[in-house]
């Protein structure tokens, strides 16, 4: 019985990262965008750093860091963001686009849960966004001269995937609150710039108290210190341990909060009956 | 005359590459409208009567010949066109639905020229005029489809254009808001108000009820303009035969069968899952009775005949082979990607 | 005459109050959008002080000939408002009319299209320049920014003929919006090259040579080069004089473009009966 449960589940998933495929191949154009515009938008930060140092490398950076090295810094904030940005706006918008087509009351109609539903759209989500990583860690060594040798690629892997499981926990409760509110572009604008302050996404966050304080509970800020450490100070994974740690414990709390207050939202919803509202 | 229609053609782009081609919405009309007269154009849907309300509104440019409005060119003098026009088109959207039914006014208003005390007049008058007083200051997403469409209505009267575009006017609405808004059509509008109005419908009853005189047209085509007593002479029989059946049939073979039979003159088959409305056209409908049933009665279950008096969709169907409640609609228009 | 040019300018009032009245339904979305720029510059100002370990940048001062990036990266940063104005504001109003169903009704009306479109501008511009001037207050007072007053009065000057321009460019979007389905590309894509070039958080100097070229033919880069000149003495390169006289000059190429691209598609859309569609 659990047994046929399960597989009935994974059947679902299944389905749900091939229609969210069709889908993306749907709109090509998006695909481009995803591989090649987080790059683009850090150039800025490029020059700025030019202009502010007069040369490609910071001392008072690398206090802050323990790189000089600032534009590797910020290109390894915008690939491992890209995880972070295209989850927010697929994740988040993937109900209400369900709701748009007038195609979401028929999978809630449907024997199966909703939760599973979002648990194949953030693993589409997951292979999409490790696609266009892939993409932009090819542009950005031949670029800008990024080096990833082979044998950390392993490691950065595991962190990512830490990483992602927690955020999607946290996508998926954002996914239930998207049900209740009804304009999402606006909230998911706001995260995305929330993430960029409260994470060394673009800068190291140690530079402000606040902007430190605040981070230490964003579960990104390890990844990507992490992250850094390996690809940079060429750090092997066993010595981070404690940051590999901290990431898993805030794994299981974002997991377990984000099913909690999806299915509250849920409940919400339906008992409001606006379900079905665009 | 206020509207003249000079061989209008107008022809739209559809599918892409190899399979690009053009379908031919308005094919040379031509027309013209009387002032205070209430004209009609009676098709069924996908006929062009929106394409043709849509050009002489200026929304549309045509491909060929010319289209005025009291002597001026909807193309060369659009703006003067305008000011004359009032458009209701139908939908449901076409209000700010996050604004009041009274905001949206006072905006259109601003559009077309009025402001200050006399806007505020006008506004008061036709929210009186069409029952709107209670909901003035509620926002228009909170209005049923009958309220807004009176709205829009109010809209397309506020600078007391002396012509009217009535693009299926009651298309969606429940009966009570059907009835007043013909009412209000025939006795306000054209009755007290003198104004010119061209309506498009595809309910027979509608038409018949209220137009002087109908254009009926079909698949871009205007087949004859008559009054709807004139279009019923023009069948010279009294009686048309109307069938209700179930069944999964062959259409054509069945529609080739029936015609085939003599002195059947035009026949009508809609088919909507299985459940047939067939109409049967012939010079003596009791000396074809038991053919027809004979045929029928091979490939459906018959639920009810009927022998009836013509009426102006029967007229269409004879001068068209057309019925009204067919989808006559080709693909919609592609946008880029 | 004299009742023609009344009704214009009342339509194009009328069109103002009513994007306020539309907006300000959208309670929570409005306070956000007011919040927004003010969170979106820091990410730039904490970057900058962790590159130079505080906010005097010996580079910068080198290059422009001032060197508090605090106030310099502030300055240029409020022109992304402005370009967002006729990137976004602007470039989305028919697209949203369009989408309300509403368009039609509004281009039935006995008024220019021009007219219609000054709406807009005036609408976009009351909107953002609110943005603007809160996201200028409150940094001016945490990041206690000092600006030569006297400067302030051409700096207005400067921005409004800018804004001129930049109406030109958000007439373009607006249009092509109608055509193409994936409107927002464009926008994203326009608005992420224009500000690599646009000499936000950086001087032309750092730029290369091809970029310095393309800058050139921006009416952003004028109008933060001869603010930041007026209010903090940034070396331009070139004279007062002189850049007023581009900026004129662009103003008049970029209003006849965005004109001649909107009449080009309105026609275009009347002729195809595509105006309607969404």
């Amino acid at each position: 019985m659990r047994w046929n449960r399960l597989k009935a589940d994974l059947a679902i998933i299944g389905a749900e990262i091939r229609k969210t495929a069709k889908i993306w191949f749907a709109y090509k154009i998006l695909m481009f965008f995803w591989a090649i515009f987080p790059l683009i938008w850090v150039i800025p930060y490029l020059f700025q750093g030019k202009a502010l140092v007069g040369g490609m490398s910071s001392a008072p950076f690398a206090q802050l860091t323990g790189t000089e090295n600032y534009m590797a810094f910020v290109l390894i904030g915008a690939m491992v963001s890209t995880y972070i940005f295209s989850g927010l706006w697929g994740v988040g918008n993937s109900l209400r686009e369900e709701t748009y087509w007038g195609t979401l009351e028929y999978i809630i109609a449907s024997p199966t849960s909703l939760l599973v539903v979002l648990i194949g759209k953030t693993l589409a989500e997951f292979l999409y966004a490790t696609v266009m990583v892939i993409f932009q860690a090819t542009l950005a060594t031949f670029f800008f001269g990024i080096d990833i040798t082979f044998g950390k690629i392993f490691p950065l892997m595991m962190i990512i995937v830490l990483l992602v499981i927690g955020f999607y926990g946290f996508a998926i409760a954002f996914a239930g609150f998207t049900l209740l509110i009804k304009e999402v572009h606006g909230w998911v604008h706001t995260l995305e710039w929330v993430f960029f302050l409260f994470s060394p996404i673009r800068y190291p966050v140690e530079v402000n108290a606040i902007t430190k304080l605040v981070s230490a509970f964003v579960p990104l800020t390890y990844a990507l210190v992490a992250i850094r450490a390996i690809i940079l100070l060429n750090k092997s994974v066993i010595n981070l341990w404690q940051i590999l740690l901290i990431l898993g414990v805030m794994d299981i709390i974002l997991i377990a909060g984000g099913y909690i207050l999806f299915n509250r939202l849920e409940y919400r919803t339906k008992k409001a009956g606006t379900m079905s509202q665009y | 005359m206020n509207i003249v229609l000079d061989n209008v053609v107008k022809k739209f782009k559809r599918g892409k590459g190899l399979r690009k081609h053009y379908i031919t919405a308005c094919d040379h009309v031509s027309f013209t409208i009387e002032q205070g007269e209430l004209f009609g154009l009676l098709g069924p849907n996908g006929a062009g009567k929106t394409t043709l309300v849509r050009c002489i509104a200026t929304l549309l440019i045509p491909d060929e010949g010319k289209i005025t409005i009291f002597g001026k060119d909807i193309i060369y003098q659009s703006m003067e066109a305008r000011q004359q026009i009032g458009l209701l088109t139908s939908g449901e959207r076409t209000l700010y639905w996050k604004l009041t039914g009274k905001d949206n006014l006072k905006f259109f208003a601003a559009l077309y020229g009025l402001a200050g005390k006399e806007r505020d007049k006008r506004i008061d008058y036709l929210m009186e005029l069409l029952d709107l007083k209670d909901v003035e200051s509620e926002r228009v997403e909170k209005y049923s489809s009958g309220m807004k469409q009176k709205i829009s209505l109010a809209r397309a009267l506020l600078h007391d254009p002396k012509i009217l575009l009535l693009d299926e006017p009651t298309l969606g609405l429940d009966p009570q808001f059907s009835r007043f808004i013909r009412g209000f059509i025939k006795d306000e509008l054209v009755g007290k108000g003198g104004k010119t109005v061209l309506l498009t419908t595809h309910y027979m009853d509608e038409a018949d009820e209220l137009c002087e005189r109908i254009a009926f047209i079909n698949k871009g085509k205007i087949v004859n303009i008559k009054s709807p007593a004139e279009y019923k002479d023009e069948i010279p029989h009294t009686e048309v035969l109307e069938l209700r059946c179930q069944g999964n049939v062959n259409e054509e073979k069945l529609r080739t069968a029936l015609s085939s039979i003599k002195s059947v003159e035009k026949v009508s088959l809609i088919n909507k899952e299985n459940d047939l409305a067939l109409k049967v056209i012939a010079s003596r409908v009791e000396s074809i009775l038991s053919d027809v049933i004979e045929l029928v009665r091979g490939e459906a279950k018959i639920l009810a005949i009927d022998v009836k008096e013509p009426t102006l969709e029967d007229v269409f169907i004879y001068l068209t082979g057309t019925s009204l409640k067919e989808d006559t609609r080709e693909e919609q228009p592609d946008a880029l990607e | 005459m004299y009742k023609k040019i009344n009704h214009y300018l009342r339509a194009i009032w009328a069109e103002n109050i009513k994007e306020w009245k539309i907006e300000l339904t959208y309670k929570a979305d409005f306070v956000r959008g007011m919040i927004d720029p003010l969170v979106y510059v820091l990410p730039y100002l904490l970057y900058g002080i962790a590159l130079v370990g505080g906010r005097t940048s010996e580079s910068l001062e080198k290059l422009t000939g001032t060197g508090d990036l605090i106030t310099f990266v502030t300055l240029g940063y409020i022109f992304i408002g402005f370009l967002n104005m006729a990137l976004w504001a602007m470039g989305f109003s028919l697209r949203k009319e369009q989408y309300w169903g509403t368009l039609e009704s509004v281009f039935a009306a006995p008024v220019p299209r021009w007219v219609y479109a000054l709406g807009m501008a005036a609408h976009s511009t009351m909107h953002q320049g609110l943005m603007i001037s809160l996201q200028l207050i409150v940094i001016s007072i945490v990041f206690k920014l000092s600006v030569n007053m006297g400067g302030i009065v051409p700096s207005l000057g400067v921005v409004g003929v800018m804004l001129i321009a930049l109406y030109g460019l958000g007439m373009m979007i607006a249009s092509l919006t109608l055509i193409f389905k994936q409107g927002w590309l464009i926008s994203e894509a326009l608005s992420s090259l224009i500000m690599i070039i646009t000499p936000i958080a950086y001087p032309l100097a750092v730029l290369p040579v091809f970029m310095q070229k393309a800058a050139m033919a921006l009416p952003t880069t004028y109008g933060i080069l001869t603010v930041r000149h007026f209010l903090i003495g940034e070396k331009m390169g070139f004279s007062v004089g002189t850049s007023f006289l581009r900026l004129a000059i662009l103003c008049v190429l970029w209003v006849v473009f965005g004109l001649i691209v909107f009449a080009f598609i309105d026609k275009r859309t009347r002729r195809s009966g595509t105006l309607a569609h969404y």
